[in-house]
């Protein structure tokens, strides 16, 4: 087992196998991965800031089994933020914040490989800042369907004054965000109207989407998860790596762009790897700054 | 270097879902809170249910007069100035009334809280303290538990402004709704005023009073039905006769008539366009 020390902005942080390939098919060690998340953190960074981070390690490479950590590790260094947040049987739990650089790193090196984090912020668990459409295609439908169904839901928002955004989920799926950014929506609120949103395009294209979760409703069609606005549930981190045979990236796409994928008709376009996302954001920029920014009102409430 | 922002358990935050989130206010100080209910009403409620197939029952508006079931984009609310004349008001007007959305319960005096009487109650909350706030949630929740004085405020949520007091208990906030004035309905003539009370009798009352003195436990006391219902319902579910409602096309209704309509609204120029 080899061992590196480093010092990020005056802390010390012990790096381990970094020579270990976590993505055995591809080619994708624990140093490339530290270095994937070393040059997207300005880009990630601000959609982690004080959230209750959720790993999904996978300490013996994507092959292998994973777990889900929720709990901020024990044997976390001091500089480490974290904040309290109780649970439904009314017990405390202690969560990282991935506000800086170095835990940035100190999380990759527990080969958690993907970050997932709440809607909400830690300091307001109940007042999520956006609403989610989680688009999930049910086989034979792909992620071209998904893309379609992303360009209605943009139409139908915009009449009612409401901007969204998409990014790739880095899986099968396409999540589409409407920022809030208010003090003022609950959960209750958000799940209402994606509810409804959801059961409107079941209702107008029941040919190709479904609101329902059951299994056997999503066979050949879009399944519109609008259940993962709730405060106990993650969504995977903008900008985070999956754990595919590649490492696949949640990036996020300009609307147009969408548009013109959706039209050539090739699923494998929407799926971004880590060194597209690399140079792709770094000529871009943040595509979703705005879903942090944008202070946007549910309508009809 | 910033140290764990984690807080030491003083009060320990409440797992239940936050309705509102603020600040307290009064003179210079601002205590960041969130309101969560105090309550959970211990009522067991029942689905309507068809008695042939067991499906899932659903309110519809049914018009009398050209006997049809009104979509939500037909409705509209009227107020019965007379009987059957009304006066339509729209969900626009109403919401030009709906007072400004605040941040913030600016109690603007103290009262002594045996002042109010309870019939002046509506609902109970309570203010959880926010990250940075414990210290001087702590310190105004142990005053007023000290001298037994509430604050009264103003404070709106949602569409409505309510008056409310603040006060301590067991060194936690709890916020009362109160009724407006005119609200309460008239009690003076209630106490009958023209019978004369005999002193002797008044003593033995007191005395009897006395007698049956005890502290407050709402412990010894129970719901009875509720436990009545919810042991039938055991046994109903050990016994298995339950019954599944048939997949019904929507389960739970669409969401809010408004809501619902605009999306279809938005929903036919979307289609229009293409």
């Amino acid at each position: 087992m080899s061992k590196k020390i480093v010092e990020i902005s005056g802390r010390r942080l012990s790096l381990s196998n970094l020579e270990k390939d976590l993505y055995p098919s591809y080619g994708f060690t624990k140093a490339q991965i530290l270095e994937y998340y070393r040059r997207m953190a300005r880009f990630i960074l601000p959609h982690l800031q004080d959230r209750a981070l959720t790993m999904k390690r996978y300490p013996e490479g994507v092959d292998e089994e994973f777990f889900f950590e929720k709990r901020c590790p024990a044997h976390r260094p001091a500089w480490v933020e974290t904040a309290e947040l109780s649970l439904d049987d009314g017990e405390g739990m202690t969560v990282c914040l991935v506000n800086d650089l170095t835990t940035l790193m100190w999380v990759a090196n527990l080969a958690s490989l993907e970050l997932h984090v709440p809607l909400a912020r830690a300091d307001s668990p109940e007042t999520p800042d956006a609403v989610v459409f989680d688009l999930d295609p049910g086989e034979p439908a792909n992620i071209l369907d998904c893309a379609r169904v992303a360009l209605i839901l943009r139409d139908l928002l915009s009449p009612l004054g409401l901007a969204a955004y998409v990014k790739t989920s880095g899986k099968k799926g396409l999540h589409v965000y409407v920022p809030l950014n208010r003090q003022d929506p609950t959960f209750e609120d958000t799940k209402k109207f994606s509810k409804a949103v959801a059961g409107t395009l079941q209702k107008n294209y029941p040919e190709f989407v479904t609101a329902k979760m059951a299994k056997e409703y999503r066979h050949g069609k879009v399944f519109i998860n609008w259940s993962q606005n709730d405060p106990s549930h993650t969504m995977v981190c903008v900008y985070s790596l999956r754990a595919l045979e590649k490492p696949t990236v949640s990036f996020p796409l300009a609307w147009r762009e969408l548009e013109d994928l959706a039209g050539q008709g090739i699923p494998e376009k929407l799926q971004i790897i880590h060194s597209e996302a690399v140079s792709r954001a770094e000529k871009q920029g943040d595509l979703f700054r705005e879903v942090l920014e944008k202070k946007q009102k549910l309508p009809h409430l | 270097m910033k140290n764990s922002r984690s807080q030491p358990g003083i009060l320990k935050p409440f797992p239940m879902q936050g309705i509102w989130s603020g600040t307290v206010s009064f003179s210079l100080v601002a205590i960041p809170v969130q309101l969560v209910k105090a309550v959970k009403p211990g009522r067991i409620s029942f689905r309507l249910l068809h008695s042939k197939d067991y499906s899932l029952l659903k309110r519809r508006m049914f018009c009398p007069e050209e006997k049809v079931m009104v979509p939500p984009e037909e409705i509209v609310r009227g107020y019965e100035i007379a009987p059957g004349q009304y006066i339509p008001v729209t969900d626009e007007e109403l919401e030009s009334l709906a007072p400004e959305q605040s941040r913030t319960i600016e109690i603007v005096e103290f009262i002594d809280m045996q002042e109010i009487d309870p019939v002046y109650f509506d609902h109970c909350y309570y203010l959880v303290p926010a990250k940075g706030g414990e210290k001087a949630y702590r310190l105004l929740a142990e005053a007023m538990r000290r001298t037994h004085k509430a604050g009264l405020a103003k404070f709106v949520l949602r569409e409505r402004e309510y008056l409310v007091a603040i006060k301590s208990t067991e060194g936690a906030l709890a916020l009362i709704t109160l009724h407006y004035r005119e609200e309460i309905l008239p009690y003076e003539n209630i106490s009958p005023k023209e019978t004369t009370i005999d002193a002797e009798e008044e003593s033995r009352i007191i005395k009897s009073i006395k007698n049956m003195m005890a502290d407050f436990n709402p412990g010894k006391y129970a719901d009875k039905r509720r436990e009545q219902i919810m042991a039938l319902l055991n046994q109903k579910a050990k016994e298995k006769t339950r019954v599944e409602a048939p997949e019904g096309e929507e389960e739970e209704g669409e969401g809010p008539a408004d809501l619902v309509a605009a999306l279809e609204e938005s929903m036919r120029k979307m289609k229009r366009e293409q």
